[in-house]
């Protein structure tokens, strides 16, 4: 892994079109600011992890795991 | 144009029935075009298909009819790529999953799509949303029998 130092308002490049400024930092906690092109999704990690987690499990339902969708309707209607 | 499904056979699709997904979604980042079909039991229901894997299939429904009080807010940035000229041009879908006990809906990911570009994205809410929102299934279920 690549590893840079930065100080507070630095920033590293990646590729031509992703900067990453160190806006803040605090402790042990960093804030950064990602300037990305609006096609390149931009997630924390455990949060992306668990979408996707949750995705790969969902893109697995059948049409039979959903009978019981329609019964469980809520009490509003559109 | 024909394409293979593992749930729902061969399926005739017309061109621009496909709906493009530029960042796919995520965890399955290689489906980019997808068609979204009525369920044939369900009006509630929909499926998202991909057109490129046959097994990969999401179970679509709009979350407001059943969390009727849902909403989310995503950066803009998040719906760029969509291209919408208007935020009512956009149809919010979320995922249908299931865990030992119900039937859940993911809130924290939701689907949007611009029909009328034909372009969806999978965003990731800002905030405190759940991945897993259980539908209870009780409660209609006991007034039918009260």
């Amino acid at each position: 892994m690549l590893v840079l130092s930065r100080q507070r308002d630095e920033s590293i490049m990646i590729g031509d079109n992703i900067v990453i400024t160190i806006v803040d930092i605090r402790g042990d906690k960093v804030r950064l600011g990602i300037n990305a092109p609006a096609e390149i999704p931009v997630h924390r990690q455990e949060v992306y992890e668990a979408i996707q987690r949750e995705n790969l499990r969902a893109s697995r339902i059948e049409p039979k795991d959903t009978r019981q969708l329609g019964k469980s309707k809520g009490p509003a209607a559109e | 144009m024909q394409i293979r499904t593992t749930r729902f056979g061969l399926l005739e699709l017309e061109p621009n029935d496909t709906l493009h997904f530029p960042a796919g979604v995520v965890g399955l980042e290689d489906c980019r075009r997808w068609v979204l079909l009525a369920d044939a039991q369900n009006s509630a229901l929909g499926w998202l298909q991909s057109t490129t894997r046959p097994e990969v299939a999401l179970a679509v429904v709009s979350p407001r009819r059943f969390v009727p009080h849902y909403q989310f807010k995503v950066y803009r940035s998040e719906l760029a790529s969509l291209e919408l000229e208007d935020v009512k041009d956009a149809q919010v879908l979320t995922i249908v999953s299931k865990n030992e006990r119900s039937i859940t809906l993911n809130l924290k990911a939701p689907i949007v799509i611009n029909l009328k570009r034909q372009l969806g994205r999978q965003v990731v809410a800002n905030g405190d949303l759940p991945l897993q929102h259980e539908l209870a299934s009780s409660p209609a279920t006991l007034k039918k029998s009260a």
